[in-house]
């Protein structure tokens, strides 16, 4: 134990002590400062802790969550990072916080949302247990570059990390394909059926095969490039499935009800959340408490009982009304709330699109133009207006213009407390669909004016 | 009713960039003048019939997808795009599409990519980006401030004959260096900006359909005004946040 390492960890206790004394958010700050004292002051702290990494570019935040409840409902102590943290920096922190000066943890286990760029580094320090793919879809393209190099970075992780169980989306065959010749013990989880009854047609981030570059041929789709496919030139197909959803039973606004097989007997699980991006976050939550052995009814409990995260389908009750907030940040995820809503919605309601262009958010906004927002004319009456805000907000409401909506039923807020004012008036119900530092700032807004909790206080 | 038939090439590979966002844009101002448009997709493997169009369209890609694509590319699809150029078609390419036009692309390994020669260009391979919101300033357009999202690590230069698309106001452009952006030959719009770039150029974007309509039809057009607020605020909002 180095000396270095200990003042690492004080520094970091106290910066973060002095941030909360003054009621400021900052999650990456305290980890920054930890990092520059002793770069390897991760490594020291995760010692002894059993860490579940969860990575991929979609469900990251949904699927720790989940696994979190699972943890709960088996009674076992652990900690996690909350609130996006999920670089080097952040997770540093989160350890440090959890810790005594020495950098013996407190708790047993450590559920650690990982950005995918970030993997590879962590993973340096932290021995994972147990490893979480959720999948691959082209994400904010300024950052990332391209697919490429955002798999060559998990495919890193996952070789630093030669004692994990790793679960991994089988239905995603740019995820599949991170651990082709790795001698991991593997759970691949998947849907053995199509999700939707009309998809919303959107590009494919993954058309032509991984290895020989032949057009994959697809038994059904469930969304995106996910589904059951497979190459007729070099085989490459998507593998079986040991945790796997047999059927959809029944959707709506709150929920999926699906028949989940985790062993032998098939069960009945409701997903306390909606959507079938959730469906895969349930999937790969239970792949990975499979896998450390939780009994199976608890899983189905805590996937059951489960309440959303931050920003991520999150309820607020305003004015009488459900106003529910659903993060959009790249085209897949985007095209999915699209499809959740135009298959969900039933009522009259009041869309919110809030568009910034920081790093957080990618400050390439084209992507805009490959969500199919076309499809939301679909909900004619049910949806008579949609208010758009943000930095970017001229290119959104812009690209609804050229989505076929008419211009009379869109409206440009530019300010946020403008526009809370009028979400506030609205009479029915609510969908805000903001880009990710839009989340953060807009929640803060919504928790000030009605007193919720701050989530740095979580 | 006045119609163009529009080639979309490679909306399976060269679509990384949300540049189809340009097809849609064109076949929108077209509808809301009581005129058509018939898009045309043409994918790796289909046969190009360049006759068959008036305008065509071609975006940017990745570069695991660049290799499916551009041995499609070579041989005949090449050739027939290269005939389209000289009899005047019009094209709209982006990023990748741009650089396909060219006469070859030098990878960073060293290794040259013979490419359609249409328009006398070359693209150097580098191993950095220019990444980041930009904004030029067409000559050919009266001073027209056209803005847009380049990222790229190919540097272009463009050769005898060729005029640049516009000037580098600020950001990189084809290369960094020469202040010049895009391609302009004969009735080619070549460009790196993404955003899509249409949609909120629309000065840009009815400058290429009247094109492809005057040499269709051979007569003169004269696009009716259009409601465009949400693109010219689009377009201000990002001059005012990058020239201040």
């Amino acid at each position: 134990m180095k000396l270095r390492a200990v003042i690492a960890i004080i520094a970091c206790k106290i910066t973060k002590f002095l941030i909360r004394v003054m009621k400021k958010g900052g999650t990456n700050f305290p980890g920054k400062i930890a990092v520059k004292i002793c770069p390897s002051v991760l490594g020291v702290m995760a010692r002894g802790v059993t860490t579940i990494i969860v990575t991929g570019t979609n469900g990251k935040t949904t699927t720790s969550r989940m696994i979190e409840q699972c943890l709960v409902e088996a009674g076992v102590s652990f900690f996690c990072n909350k609130s996006g943290a999920n670089l080097l920096t952040g997770i540093t922190n989160e350890f440090a916080q959890n810790s005594n000066i020495f950098g013996k943890c407190k708790k047993k286990y450590a559920v650690i949302e990982c950005d995918e760029a970030a993997f590879r580094h962590v993973s340096k320090y932290v021995d994972a247990k147990y490893i979480v793919v959720t999948n691959i879809f082209r994400d904010q393209v300024d950052r990332f570059v391209e697919l490429e190099s955002t798999m060559s970075g998990i495919r890193a992780g996952i070789e630093n990390s030669p004692n994990a169980c790793i679960a991994i989306n089988a239905d995603c065959s740019l995820t599949t394909s991170l651990v082709k010749g790795v001698n991991n013990k593997i759970i691949y989880y998947g849907v053995d059926c199509p999700i939707y009854k009309d998809l919303v047609s959107e590009v494919s981030d993954a058309q032509y095969c991984i290895n020989c570059k032949t057009e994959y041929n697809y038994e059904y789709k469930t969304y995106g490039h996910l589904g059951k496919y497979s190459c007729p030139e070099c085989g490459y197909r998507r593998p079986d499935t040991e945790v796997f959803v047999t059927e959809v039973v029944s959707s709506d606004l709150d929920s999926t009800t699906v028949k989940l097989k985790i062993s032998e007997n098939e069960k009945l699980l409701r997903i306390n959340l909606p959507g079938g991006y959730n469906v895969y976050n349930a999937l790969s939550a239970a792949a990975v408490a499979k896998g450390m052995n939780l009994d199976e009814d608890k899983i189905i409990t805590a996937l059951s009982s489960f309440e959303c995260g931050f920003g991520r389908m999150e309820n607020f009750d305003i004015g009488g009304k459900n106003v529910r907030m659903i993060l959009i940040k790249n085209p897949a995820g985007c095209n999915q709330v699209l499809n959740f809503l135009t298959n969900t919605v039933k009522e009259k309601c009041l869309f919110v699109t809030i568009v910034n262009d920081r790093i957080s958010d990618g400050t390439d906004i084209s992507w805009l133009w490959d969500a199919n927002f076309e499809k939301l004319e679909s909900l004619g009456d049910n949806l008579p207006m949609i208010y758009v805000g943000g930095a970017r907000a001229d290119d959104m409401a812009n690209r609804l213009k050229y989505a076929g909506r008419s211009l009379d039923k869109i409206r440009v807020i530019k300010d946020d407390d403008e526009l809370l004012e009028e979400i506030d008036k609205a009479k029915e119900d609510v969908f805000i669909m903001p880009t990710y530092s839009a989340m953060l700032s807009f929640r803060e807004k919504i928790s000030k004016r009605y007193n919720l909790k701050s989530y740095w206080e979580n | 009713m006045d119609e163009l038939k529009i080639c979309y090439l490679y909306p399976d590979v060269l679509n990384l960039f949300s540049d189809s966002g340009n097809v849609t844009c064109m076949l929108k101002r077209l509808e809301w003048r009581g005129m058509k448009a018939d898009v045309t997709e043409v994918p790796v493997g289909a046969k190009l019939n360049v006759n068959d169009y008036d305008l065509f369209f071609i975006g940017g890609g990745q570069d695991f997808e660049n290799g499916v694509q551009i041995s499609d590319f070579f041989g005949e699809k090449s050739k027939e795009i290269k005939k389209a150029v000289e009899d005047e078609k019009v094209f709209l390419a982006v990023c990748t599409g741009y650089q396909l036009l060219g006469n070859y692309y030098k990878a960073t390994d060293g290794t040259q990519y013979d490419l359609s020669g249409a328009v006398n260009f070359h693209t150097i391979g580098t191993k950095d980006r220019f990444i980041g919101n930009y904004c030029f300033e067409s000559e050919e357009l009266s001073g027209l401030k056209i803005v847009g999202f380049e990222n790229h690590a190919g540097k272009t230069y463009l050769s005898d004959g060729v005029k640049p698309l516009g000037k580098v106001l600020t950001g990189n452009g084809n290369n960094g260096e020469d202040m010049t952006e895009g391609a302009r030959y004969k009735n080619v719009f070549a460009s790196y900006a993404h955003g899509a770039l249409l949609p909120k150029n629309p000065v840009l974007a009815d400058k290429i359909l009247a094109t492809a309509l005057e040499r269709k039809y051979n007569k003169k057009f004269d696009l009716s005004p259009l409601d465009d607020t949400f693109e010219l605020n689009a377009n201000k909002y990002m001059v005012d946040r990058l020239l201040g």
